[in-house]
């Protein structure tokens, strides 16, 4: 190559990245100005002590020495919040492949059921809670009366600490409609090819679907599994709308934790720690779940695969 | 052609603020609130009417949702925005006098003929803040189909139960699918169809249960925290065992400002205590024949008052504030709305003392108690006058953080049955103790 063209395509490629940076810039403005600031500042503000309207105190880790030393509502916060995301993840994971697949099948009416799957997901959040508040009701909801019918004694659905986040969970997974989707489009991906040459080999489907499905459905899973965990540990809905994070600290998650700290008691030094603790709690997760990905995530064409 | 257009945008964008610039030579002030629709346009009627009748003050409406009201008012308190007066929370009125937003209120009455009860006075370290809009205490409400039917004698008026009787009639009310009551053999707890009695445990109306068994919360001058005592927790798990031990209540775990709705307005619970403005918010939808009475006495014979407030914040237009602050909330202002709905129990002493006073709402036959003039005058203007103390939050600091936090979560133990009232109160009892020290 001479140097008249690599210049031409030097200059051709700066103009073209400046209107690519162009194009960029009100998503970097957007996200450095409501993102990465208020996240310095959140930072900064567990260093405080702050009431929201009188003196700033610098503190130094203080919030962050009370939290794990002194405050035992934050470890039940944190332990409840690990619950919850552990089994909303796990069972919403396991739920909505199970469906992806028998939707994937050629079943009459799949177009109704495929809606059907997914409406839960766009129902409004206050109604679903509303509707499932009712139906785990203690003295007068559906699931207790269905028990009591049957012989069984009342179970305490959301009014025991120890129930109340499976009961939330299950929520969760009827609610992971979305993931029921990203499935079923991945599942529609996974080429028929290796189906028929494993159905040749006389492999039977449980054993096709470890060998063919599964693989071919890592990286989807992969992604599945990262967004459901990121959101699932943020979790606050249910604890506002149902259970105020009880019964006792039962559902106290530490989204609903730092709400509470910072916004309804006024301590906004206190809430931004828990906010930070959060964001590093996810960042490890994050970071385990790429970590790890590489030994168990299957890539078409990867020579590794 | 564009710069025409966008000439025209400019001056149409400037429109609203050269019509605030305009000067009317009134002194602007704004009143925020919090309420829905229905609710914005009977404060614009009143803001009308007021501002009809004056030449000197225009107040402006300033509607603020409910949910984030105090944290929207510590933000505009922070950019130094504040509206000159509106609603407060109860929990957050003591809160924002301490960082000096609320303005002393000490004078706002002086040489006026109707003065607000010392019992509905904010007091920070003794010095009035704010006065409550209107007056609220806690009574009994009965289902008196539910009382004929099972033959029990309606709750008298001037001889309030004592816990044991409130307990054994709650027991005669309460039956099975087999009709069968708590303590006969072969009552099945699990198959109850209908309760005696449901005691609202919405932490705030819990401490009148403390001062009803000898004991308290919080001491008056709002440093100490009593909650430890022998008293106080006793009468928690008194009221805990009403569905846990004595199967007379439904249990109510996680608790919800609706006693009426979760008690005797669900068509299921015969006896329900809360306070005085269901009579206008509640009672009037539901199908219920009822009647009302004093709380039962574990001890001593108490209720709790308590209201909302409308605040006089600190700034440059106190004055105007004050002004229309005391003709919003003036009895007058809201006779037909408020007081003669039942929502609203009159705020000053003129109501319950003087025969012209109390006839003037309890006598007026659109007030839903007027049927019944002799229990309301014991069950409302004699515990107002002789036996209603302020809630705590008229005096105790950081409310928002005692009750509303660390109690609301810890009792929930207790309600639920997992552990006992002692246990819970002597592991957040140090809590406690630091939430209220003010800096």
């Amino acid at each position: 190559m001479t140097a008249k063209p690599m210049k031409k395509m030097i200059k051709y490629n700066r103009a073209e990245s400046r209107t690519a940076y162009l194009c960029l810039l009100p998503s970097i403005i957007g996200l450095v100005c409501i993102t990465y600031l208020p996240m310095l500042a959140s930072f900064t503000l567990s260093l405080f002590s702050w009431n929201g309207l009188g003196a700033m105190k610098f503190i130094g880790a203080d919030n962050y020495i009370r939290l794990f030393t002194k405050d035992t509502k934050f470890y039940a916060s944190l332990l409840s919040t690990l619950q919850y995301a552990g089994m909303a993840v796990i069972g919403s994971m396991i739920y909505s492949l199970i469906i992806a697949m028998l939707l994937n099948r050629k079943v009459p009416a799949r177009g109704f059921f495929r809606a059907l799957f997914y409406l839960p997901y766009v129902l409004p959040a206050m109604a679903v809670y509303l509707g499932w508040k009712w139906l785990f009701d203690f003295n007068h909801g559906f699931f207790n009366y269905a028990i009591k019918s049957l012989g069984g004694s009342s179970v305490k659905f959301l009014d025991a600490s120890g129930m109340v986040t499976p009961s939330l969970t299950l929520i969760a997974v009827w609610l992971s409609g979305n993931l029921i989707v990203i499935f079923l489009a991945g599942l529609q991906n996974v080429p028929r090819i290796y189906h028929e040459a494993a159905e040749i080999d006389g492999a039977n489907a449980f054993q096709r679907f470890c060998h063919v499905t599964l693989p071919c459905m890592t990286p989807i899973i992969f992604y599945n599994l990262l967004m459901s965990l990121v959101s699932n540990l943020q979790v606050i809905t249910p604890a506002l709308s149902l259970t105020k994070g009880g019964p006792g600290t039962g559902s106290y998650y530490m989204c609903y934790m730092l709400y509470n700290q910072a916004f309804k008691s006024h301590k906004y030094g206190y809430g931004s720690a828990i906010a930070v603790i959060l964001f590093i709690l996810i960042a490890i997760f994050t970071g385990i779940l790429f970590a790890t990905s590489k030994g168990w995530i299957f890539y078409e064409g990867d020579d590794k695969g | 052609m564009k710069k025409l257009l966008a000439l025209l945008l400019c001056v149409v964008m400037m429109l609203p603020a050269i019509a605030l610039a305009a000067d009317d030579g009134r002194i602007h002030i704004t009143y925020s609130f919090w309420g829905n629709q229905t609710e914005a346009e009977s404060v614009q009627a009143a803001l009308d009417t007021f501002n009809a009748m004056q030449d000197k003050i225009f107040v402006e409406p300033m509607q603020i949702p409910n949910e984030e009201y105090t944290q929207t008012l510590v933000n505009y308190a922070i950019a130094k925005q504040l509206p000159d007066c509106g609603m407060v929370n109860e929990n957050a009125v003591l809160y924002f006098a301490r960082n000096g937003v609320m303005a002393d209120v000490s004078d706002m009455y002086a040489g006026e003929a109707l003065q607000p009860m010392d019992c509905i006075t904010f007091k920070d370290a003794g010095v009035p803040v704010g006065y409550s809009s209107s007056n609220e205490i806690l009574v009994l409400y009965y289902n008196k189909d539910m009382f004929d039917a099972a033959g029990v004698p309606y709750p008298s008026a001037d001889k309030p139960y004592t816990w044991d009787e409130f307990v054994d009639v709650a027991k005669k009310l309460t039956f099975d699918e087999n009709g069968k009551h708590p303590g006969e053999e072969g009552f099945n707890p699990e198959k109850i169809v209908q309760y005696g009695a449901f005691v609202n445990n919405w932490t705030w109306q819990m401490e009148v249960w403390a001062l009803s068994n000898g004991g308290a919360w919080f001491s008056e001058d709002g440093k100490e925290v009593l909650i430890n005592s022998p008293e106080a927790i006793e009468s928690i798990q008194k009221v805990a065992d009403l569905a846990l031990v004595e199967h007379v209540a439904p249990l109510n775990v996680i608790p919800e400002d609706n006693g009426v709705g979760i008690g005797i307005g669900s068509g299921t619970v015969a006896m329900t205590t809360d306070g005085t403005w269901r009579l206008g918010t509640d009672f009037p939808n539901l199908d219920i024949n009822y009647g009302i009475a004093p709380l039962p006495v574990m001890k001593e014979q108490v209720t709790l008052c308590t209201s909302g407030l409308t605040g006089v914040f600190n700034g440059k237009n106190q004055e105007a504030a004050y002004e229309f602050v005391k003709w919003y909330t003036r009895e007058e202002s809201n006779w037909e709305p408020l007081v003669l709905t039942g929502i609203w129990l009159p705020k000053s002493e003129y109501y319950y003392t003087t025969e012209e006073g109390i006839n003037a709402w309890l006598g007026n036959e659109k007030y839903p108690y007027n049927h019944d003039m002799e229990t309301g005058k014991k069950v409302l203007v004699d515990y107002t006058m002789n036996y209603a103390k302020p809630a705590c939050w008229y005096f105790t600091p950081n409310t928002q953080i005692t009750t509303n936090e660390i109690l609301f979560t810890a009792l929930q133990y207790v309600w639920s049955g997992e552990r006992t009232a002692a246990d819970v109160i002597a592991e957040i009892y140090p809590e406690l103790c630091e939430a209220i020290i003010v800096e």
